[in-house]
């Protein structure tokens, strides 16, 4: 039992710490992704940054990589770890101005 | 992962995140992305415009859009007017487009929700068509993404025309002049539905709002609104930061916001499952011609601009849905009489559309 809450804890680390190495950064400013495609590798993370005005509700229904970060307020960040390799769309649900694709790659 | 695994991962996630609150820790999710925690950013508010680059935030467009798959040429807009004002695009031949979207109107009904079908009452308020060529997502409910499948929503709609599709194309195919127009515009594809879409959205994309006295003054001329709407205008921008979501040129961003109006209708909500900020909301309309278009809001609950103002200075029913941008604004009455001045200098000298002459 002691062994398996040390894997499961390390899991949980790895997780944290694959977040928190996360690099490609997308802005939201003007209610506009900064980039309208972006390549991340499988468990590798975004990060989603509402540097807006307004709050922002990002998501994605892409099979297998579905995530909803909720209504964003400006000035906050989230990483968002791709699970499952293919394309993703990636909207914002109050805007549907914003649109942006992620290649997830093994 | 096995889900023996999974299992204990979550028991973990959450025991570790309630133990231990100073350090960071992933939730997760499963079958889906992982989402991280949520972090604090200092973001550097943008200083606030000056009057100039505000004013050229809200400068009109030089051109009107239309689609690739769908061009504009004066003779399909012809067709599409006529069929636009055509009563026989009904069951009932009695209803056209332009009896809820009527020019009279500001291109809206002015009555509270539409009336359909056998003079039914419509669940929401008929929107305005002006300025449909900009729309990115169509319908308060956004189900609907380009003004071709528009069209022909309504046409078929039970409650509203309440025409199969198949009925109508006889109908217009026994109609000489209608084949005739067809042929000239559609050379290849003929009548269909979907050129009968094509003409009348071409058509709608026509109907956009003229030069109003906002725009004199946001090209120059100080004289063309009153102190009282400047004062308006920068309230739009800042305290009651109406431009969040009513933002450009013509007044939207085309976004989905519950605004606390009370009520059931869970209207965004339907398409977009799970979504709490979805549920009630409905999208933003832009505001040209908006003194010739009450009532207001999606269920025309509202008689006035001032009763709209009334609204947002109260901040709407309190309801997870309700857009985080709902919040009581404390603005004084002057400040609610300057913002419905600004409101006011949003319509312009429309020209009178003339009613076609129909094939019979």
């Amino acid at each position: 039992m002691r062994t398996s809450k040390l894997i499961s804890f390390a899991i949980v680390c790895g997780l944290s710490t694959g977040a928190f190495a996360a690099t490609e950064v997308i802005h939201q400013q003007g209610r506009v992704f900064s980039a309208e495609s972006v390549t991340a590798r499988k468990g590798e993370a975004l990060t989603f940054l509402n540097d807006d005005s307004v709050p922002h509700n990002i998501m994605s229904v892409s099979k297998g990589n579905e995530f909803n970060l909720g209504s964003q307020p400006p000035g906050s960040s989230v990483d968002v770890t791709f699970k499952q390799a293919g394309e993703v769309t990636v909207i914002c649900a109050i805007h549907p101005r914003m649109k942006m694709n992620v290649k997830v790659v093994d | 992962m096995r889900p023996g695994l999974v299992g204990t991962t979550v028991s973990y996630v959450l025991a570790f995140a309630m133990s231990s609150l100073a350090v960071g820790v992933a939730s997760q999710s499963f079958g889906a992305a992982l989402v991280g925690e949520v972090r604090q950013v200092v973001v550097q508010p943008k200083a606030a415009a000056d009057a100039d680059a505000l004013k050229a935030q809200y400068r009109r467009p030089a051109a009107t859009p239309f689609p690739k798959d769908n061009p504009y040429t004066p003779e399909k807009a012809a067709l599409g007017k006529k069929l636009y004002f055509d009563t026989r695009l009904s069951a009932s031949s009695a209803q056209s487009c332009a009896s809820c979207h009527s020019p009279s109107y500001g291109w809206g009904d002015g009555l509270a929700v539409g009336v359909g079908h056998g003079m039914q009452k419509l669940g929401r308020h008929s929107p305005t068509v002006i300025n449909a060529a900009w729309g990115d997502i169509f319908m308060w409910d956004g189900r609907l993404a380009t003004l071709e499948e528009q069209a022909l929503g309504p046409i078929q709609s039970e409650g509203e025309m309440n025409m199969p599709l198949d009925r109508l194309m006889k109908r217009l195919n026994s109609i000489p002049e209608y084949k005739t127009l067809f042929a000239n515009v559609f050379a290849d594809e003929g009548m269909t539905p979907q050129t009968l879409a094509k003409a009348i959205a071409t058509y709608e994309r026509t109907i956009i709002s003229e030069g109003a006295p906002f725009d004199a003054w946001v090209e120059g001329d100080e004289k063309a609104i009153s102190d009282e709407a400047k004062h308006g205008f920068a309230l739009f921008n800042g305290k009651a930061h109406c431009a969040s979501c009513h933002e450009g040129w013509n007044f939207t961003n085309d976004g989905f916001q519950d605004i606390g109006l009370p009520g059931d209708d869970v209207g965004r909500g339907q398409f977009v499952p799970g979504v709490i900020k979805m549920v009630h909301a409905f999208k933003t309309p832009g505001l040209r011609e908006i003194a010739r278009r009450a009532p207001y809001m999606h269920d025309g609950s509202l008689a006035t601009l001032d009763d709209v103002v009334e609204h947002y200075n109260w901040g709407g029913a309190a309801r997870p849905s309700r857009a985080d941008l709902m919040t009581p604004l404390g603005l004084t009455d002057q400040e609610k009489t300057e913002l419905v001045a600004f409101l006011k200098t949003l319509s312009s000298n429309l020209t009178p559309t003339s009613a076609p002459v129909l094939p019979r």
